[in-house]
């Protein structure tokens, strides 16, 4: 037993210096030694990658381990974004922003630094979670899916209509550009690491029960409403923060960012990944991310010696949508199900291939 | 045994996407990035604009002896996939110089990057006035929403000797959000009187039925209504009023010049007056002739005003490129902002020191099922 947890702990330092010296290269903190950075264009997809892994993770929490239907994603981000983005801009900004009409009194004074703009982000969202949860999580299956629908959508609304404290329709710009790959990946992992630890616990495995049968999960003595209430809490708060970091990543933001298509991009991830398996959603949210971007290429001229293809806008989308249709087809409970990766199924076809039993 | 296949293609495909973006060799040409809303919700603007580019590039393929290569990137009318596009034309293409993007948002989430890289870029028909300032990088070629607005009101107060005014304005679109607030700035101004404007109303994208907003509008007897916002909401509001017997001039932005705008309103929007970027009936520049000429050849119809400004952003790149005399982003972008009485299609530009363009707008009216030229407003 002992050898196992010394085997654990190695492989995990191992891990985390070889991530670090990955990250620090690709961000040029390496630059003295004469590396790096990585192109900027793979770089920002990879934080891209990383953000969409937060909020799939987040909504995976929910949607997949609790097993209640939930599509008022949107709507938390949107509310972490907006606040984590009013709280770091500077009044400088919030003038120049704001020319329409002038922001609300204390708040356009207000600057702070990048992490506890993020938390609070997170913790506002977090108490609308709550605040929508009380009384929509009463609800079950369609019924809740569309009362957090029209939570995300009231959001949307009251952000275009409250133009003294978001600016309206004409969104924020402006927003400190914080975030590199240490943030996203760094938030990435912490959430990662906290969800694994927390669907291992008692709480998440009485969520597990709750998903599979709630009656039974009742007769058991789970006390259904507040492992659904303190799971949803959990996620909006995650899912606050992951709104922050993307509002840092792109500088601007508006109300039509957080529509339904938001939503739904982040449900396609996690059923992709597999609904109840964490690492499927952020395998699932790096492929997702990163296809969409190098299916570029099919859009673009082609030229093969005389005979040239003009490129198809929309074209890539149409080839994803069949990678996707495909994938459903092989994996109808998504890449991983819900199922882990974990050490053991990764390193036993490397093994076998060196004929070497893993010690178990 | 079929999973480990479809396994291995996808694979073999993401490793082919990787190695297909590096690698390409440096040519003798000049590079200009496109960066539109080719799919979304804005893919009709978006791609009007880039068959204006194109036929820009067609007429005009060389620019101090060598030839222009465009790059067109796709956003989805999204932010992240803006910019996502503009850094990959940036990092990936190499290009010297941006025209883009249809829709402000996605103008905004590109402006930082092109910022940070210090590569020019020019916008076609971003009007929200928050996409150049505090950005030495970013240009545009159409007027913004503050002198739109004006221009309507000065109409209103002018020619059809308006002394009230209803604002019934789209509030979740930030153009009919700022075009509605110029409107009546300038329209105070003009009236001398806070009151001149009796009611601001609002209503969503989508919406299908106006009576609230038209029902307290016609209480309060305006001389016009301004309604600025998407063509198909103004149409039906427009008749909706008119079965009403709401009778007073209906005033709109650029958004209304779509053919949809008439088939949809049908007699109800005779006599609609909007003002926008650009006609093909007014008394234009050479420059004009040759574009709605040349429009009306490669593409078997009438030209419109996102068209002309891509081809107008198009041009003034180009021009910009022959006056630095290298194409050199620095140079480039130091040429763009100087740009003085440039002659494009869409009137004269002149570009103020926020990189806006200061020139002139058309306004049209609805005739007989037809946009019809009225007049043409100079900047003051």
């Amino acid at each position: 037993m002992s050898t196992r947890g010394d085997k654990g702990i190695i492989r995990i330092i191992v891990v985390a210096v070889v991530l670090a010296l990955l990250l620090a290269w690709a961000e040029g903190d390496l630059a003295f030694i004469g590396i790096g950075p990585w192109d900027a264009y793979f770089v920002r997809i990879l934080n891209l990658a990383a953000i969409n892994a937060v909020l799939a993770l987040s909504l995976n929490l929910v949607n997949g381990f609790t097993g209640q239907f939930s599509l008022g994603h949107a709507g938390f981000m949107a509310v972490g974004a907006y606040t984590t983005s009013l709280l770091v801009m500077t009044p400088q900004m919030k003038k120049t922003v704001f020319f329409m009409e002038p922001m609300f009194e204390p708040l356009d004074r207000i600057c702070i630094p990048f992490l506890p703009a993020l938390l609070i982000g997170g913790a506002v969202s977090c108490v609308f979670g709550v605040l929508v949860g009380i009384p929509a999580l009463r609800l079950k299956g369609d019924y809740l899916a569309i009362a957090t629908l029209g939570f995300a959508e009231i959001i949307r609304l009251v952000l275009q209509n409250v133009r003294r404290l978001t600016n309206g329709a004409l969104g924020l710009k402006g927003i400190p550009h914080v975030v590199n790959l240490w943030w996203t990946f760094g938030v990435g992992i912490a959430v990662f690491l906290f969800f694994r630890g927390f669907v291992r616990s008692s709480f998440g495995r009485a969520l597990i029960a709750i998903r599979e049968n709630e009656t039974a999960a009742e007769l058991m003595g789970i006390d259904i409403f507040r492992h659904k209430l303190l799971a949803f809490a959990i996620s909006s708060f995650v899912t606050g923060v992951g709104g922050g970091l993307m509002a840092s990543l792109l500088t601007t933001i508006d109300p039509v960012m957080f529509k339904l298509p938001t939503t739904f991009q982040i449900l396609l991830t996690v059923v992709l990944g597999g609904m109840g398996s964490l690492s499927g959603s952020v395998i699932a949210a790096f492929i997702v991310t990163f296809m969409t971007e190098f299916l570029r290429v099919v859009e673009e001229p082609i030229h093969l010696g005389v005979w040239s293809i003009q490129g198809i806008p929309g074209l890539r989308m149409v080839i994803f949508s069949a990678l996707l249709v495909i994938v459903v087809v092989f994996y109808p409970r998504g890449l991983l199900g819900n199922k882990e990766l974990t050490w053991e199924n990764l390193s036993s076809p490397v093994s076998r291939l060196f004929r070497r039993r893993v010690a178990s | 045994m079929l999973k480990r296949t479809f396994g291995f293609g996808i694979a073999v495909l993401l490793v082919l996407a990787m190695l297909s973006g590096c690698g390409q060799k440096e040519a003798k040409e000049i590079r200009i990035g496109v960066f539109e809303p080719m799919t979304g919700s804005s893919a009709a603007g978006g791609q009007m604009t880039w068959e204006g580019i194109q036929l820009a590039n067609e007429l005009y393929p060389e620019v101090l002896g060598k030839k222009v290569v465009l790059y067109l990137e796709d956003n989805k009318t999204d932010k992240n996939e803006a910019a996502n596009a503009v850094t990959r034309l940036i990092e990936q293409k190499k290009v010297v110089a941006i025209i883009g993007s249809y829709g402000s948002g996605l103008s905004m989430a590109a402006g930082p990057i092109v910022m940070k890289n210090k590569i020019p870029t020019v916008g076609c028909s971003p009007t929200n006035p928050l996409v150049t300032v505090d950005n030495p990088y970013y240009f545009r070629v159409c007027f913004i929403d503050p002198f739109q607005g004006k221009v309507m009101a000065k109409y209103a107060y002018n020619d059809l000797n308006a002394r009230t005014a209803v604002i019934i304005r789209d509030v979740q679109d930030p153009y009919a959000v700022g075009l509605a607030q110029y409107f009546k700035e300038a329209f105070i101004a003009l009236t001398g009187k806070t009151d001149s404007i009796l009611a601001e109303l609002e209503y969503n994208t989508g919406d299908q039925d106006f009576t609230a907003q038209l029902n307290t509008a016609a209480g309060k007897k305006p001389d016009v209504i301004f309604a600025p916002g998407a063509y198909g909401d103004a149409a039906i509001m427009i008749r909706q009023a008119r079965q009403m017997k709401i009778n007073c001039p209906f005033l709109g932005g650029d958004t209304w010049e779509a053919p949809e705008f008439i088939q949809i309103g049908g007699e109800a929007v005779e006599g609609a007056a909007l003002s926008t970027h650009y006609s093909a009936q007014a008394p234009g520049t050479e420059a004009a002739k040759t574009f709605v000429e040349a429009y009306r050849k490669k593409y078997n119809k009438e030209p419109n005003a996102f068209a002309a400004l891509g081809f107008d952003a198009y041009c003034l790149i180009l021009d910009a490129i022959n006056r630095a005399g290298k194409a050199e982003p620095q140079a480039i972008r130091d040429a763009i902002a100087a740009t003085k009485n440039f002659k494009g299609v869409t009137g004269t530009i002149t570009l103020d020191e926020n990189g806006d363009a200061n020139k002139s707008a058309v306004i049209l009216q609805v005739k007989d099922g037809k946009f019809v030229y009225l007049t043409t407003v100079e900047p003051d």
